[in-house]
C-alpha cells in the first residue's frame, strides 16, 4: 500500500510518497508562499486543505490526488463581524465535515465544496463573551466524533476548553471538570481551560486523552470528568496527542513548561502509552538525544492506518516510525516551520 | 462599459491559473466585482468579512493607489486602463 505524507508549513506544503515507507520521494512544493494550516480527507475520499496568508486570509482547497488543488468558492466565512483568521482542522464525520477555525468557531458542510455554514450552538455559546485568545490565538483546533454514536462530538478550543455535543452538533457543553483552569473568568467559570491536543481512544470511545496546557489528562466518561495522567512524562506541557487506530497506543511530545517550550533535557523524545495513559515511556531511538531543541505543534503529529507515526518540527524536520515509536527515521529534507502533518494510505 | 485589464500577483494567480483577466466595467469596484464573480476564491482573498479590501492588499488604477484618492474603488475607468493588485510591503 502506498503512503502519502502531507506536510503543511509556514511557506507551503510538501508531499512525500512511498511504497514501502523506507524509500520516500519528495514532490515539488504546493501552495508555495502560503501557510498551509490543516489537511483532512473528505467522506468521498477527496483531500481538503486549509491555507492562510497574512495578506489574503484563509482559504479552503480540494483535491482528488493531493497534487492538483482547487479553491472552494463557498468556504467558511463569518457574517457576524468576527474575523476568519485561520482554518485549524478539517474533520470528516458520518454526517458531513467540520472545519475548526480562528477566531474560534466551527463551520459545517455536507459536501466539502460548500456551502460551509457556521455552527451556532458552539460559535454563539453563552460563554462566548469570556473566550480569550491564548498565545496561539483563539482557535477551535480539534473536532472528534464518537464512531459508534455520531450524535456525540467533541471540540477543543485553546484557552477556552473542551466542549461536547450529544445531539449531533446542535448544542455544546463545556467538559473540563478535573482540569485546572488556566485563564479564570469572573463570570463564566466553565471556560478558561487551555486544551492543546485531544484524542479519542480507538478501542473505547468513552476514553479521551487531552494534552492540556497544564498537563496530560484522561477521561473515561466521555469527557464528563478528567484525571491527571502524567505518570512517566517528564513535563506537563506539550501540544499533540495522537492515538494509533489499530494498537490503541497513544503518543505525545512533552515540552518543558509554557515558559520554555523546549524538549526536556536537550533531547527530542516521543512518549508512548499502551495502557490508556496509566503510564508513559520515552521512545526516542533515532531522534536527537543531544542538542535537540525542536518543538512539535499541535497539528504536526499523526498516525496512519498502518501504525506509522509521523511528526514535523518547528525546525522543519520530519520524523517517522514504523515500529510503534521504538526506532525513528528522519526524512532528508529541511522545510519551513511545520504546522500540520497527515499520512494517507492510498 | 470599458474593457480594462486586472493584474494579480503571482501568489494569487496560483488560485485561478492566470495573472491577467480582462473585464468590462465602469469603475474599479465594478472591475473587481467582475473579477471575483468569475473567480470566486479571489473574493475571500481580496476582501475581508465587511467587504472591504483587506488591509495589506493594494489596488492600483493605472499608476494611482486607490487608497490615496477620496473616490477609492469608485474611481471611473476608461477603456484600456490597467488595474493592478499588489501585496503591501509589510515590515520584516
Amino acid at each position: 500500500m502506498a503512503t502519502a505524507l502531507f506536510v503543511g508549513t509556514d511557506k507551503g506544503a510538501f508531499l512525500f510518497r512511498s511504497h514501502d515507507r523506507v524509500h520516500w520521494q519528495q514532490e515539488a512544493p504546493q501552495f508555495k508562499g502560503w501557510k498551509v494550516t490543516a489537511i483532512g480527507r473528505a467522506r468521498d475520499g477527496r483531500f481538503v486543505a486549509g491555507s492562510a496568508s497574512h495578506v489574503y486570509g484563509p482559504l479552503l482547497h480540494l483535491s482528488d490526488d493531493l497534487t492538483r488543488w482547487s479553491a472552494v468558492d463557498q468556504g467558511p466565512r463569518y457574517t457576524n463581524g468576527r474575523k476568519l483568521e485561520q482554518i485549524w482542522t478539517i474533520t470528516a464525520t458520518q454526517r458531513g465535515h467540520y472545519a475548526g477555525v480562528a477566531e474560534a468557531g466551527l463551520f459545517f458542510a455536507v459536501d466539502p465544496e460548500g456551502p460551509w455554514v457556521a455552527v451556532p450552538g458552539l460559535n454563539d455559546h453563552p460563554t462566548r463573551p469570556a473566550w480569550q485568545p491564548g498565545l496561539g490565538g483563539l482557535c477551535a483546533h480539534v473536532v472528534l466524533e464518537n464512531p459508534v454514536n455520531p450524535d456525540q462530538l467533541w471540540c477543543g478550543i485553546s484557552a477556552v476548553g473542551v466542549f461536547r455535543s450529544d445531539d449531533g452538533g446542535e448544542s455544546w457543553h463545556p467538559k473540563n471538570r478535573g482540569v485546572p483552569i488556566a485563564i479564570p473568568d469572573k463570570e463564566h467559570k466553565e471556560v478558561g481551560f487551555c486544551v492543546h491536543g485531544l484524542a479519542l481512544d480507538p478501542r473505547d470511545p468513552s476514553v479521551l486523552y487531552r494534552q492540556d496546557h497544564l498537563g496530560m489528562f484522561r477521561s473515561t466518561d466521555s469527557g464528563d470528568s478528567w484525571q491527571h495522567s502524567n505518570a512517566g512524562l517528564p513535563a506537563d506541557f506539550g501540544f499533540p496527542v495522537v492515538a494509533d487506530p489499530h494498537t490503541g497506543a497513544v503518543y505525545a511530545y512533552p515540552l518543558e513548561s509554557d515558559e520554555y517550550r523546549l524538549p526536556m533535557g536537550d533531547a527530542m523524545a516521543v512518549y508512548r502509552t499502551t495502557d490508556q495513559a496509566q503510564s508513559w515511556v520515552a521512545r526516542g531511538q533515532g531522534l536527537a538525544h543531544e542538542g535537540g531543541y525542536a518543538s512539535v505543534l499541535r497539528g504536526s503529529m499523526a498516525v496512519d492506518d498502518q501504525s506509522g507515526i509521523y511528526f514535523g518540527t518547528t525546525a522543519g524536520t520530519v520524523h517517522y516510525s514504523t515500529s510503534g515509536g521504538d526506532v525513528w527515521h528522519q526524512l532528508p529534507c529541511l522545510l519551513p516551520r511545520i504546522l500540520c502533518v497527515k499520512a494517507f494510505n492510498l | 462599459m470599458a474593457q480594462v485589464s486586472v493584474h494579480i500577483p503571482s501568489i494569487l494567480a496560483t488560485l485561478i491559473g492566470v495573472r491577467e483577466v480582462a473585464v468590462n466595467a465602469d469603475s474599479v469596484k465594478e472591475a473587481l466585482a467582475q473579477l471575483t464573480s468569475r473567480h470566486p476564491p479571489l473574493e475571500q482573498a481580496l476582501f475581508d468579512e465587511a467587504g472591504v479590501l483587506r488591509a495589506h492588499v493594494l489596488c492600483f488604477h493605472n499608476a494611482e493607489n486607490t487608497r490615496w484618492h477620496a473616490e477609492g474603488l469608485d474611481r471611473a475607468v476608461l477603456a484600456g486602463d490597467r488595474i493592478t493588485i499588489l501585496q503591501a510591503v509589510a515590515g520584516g
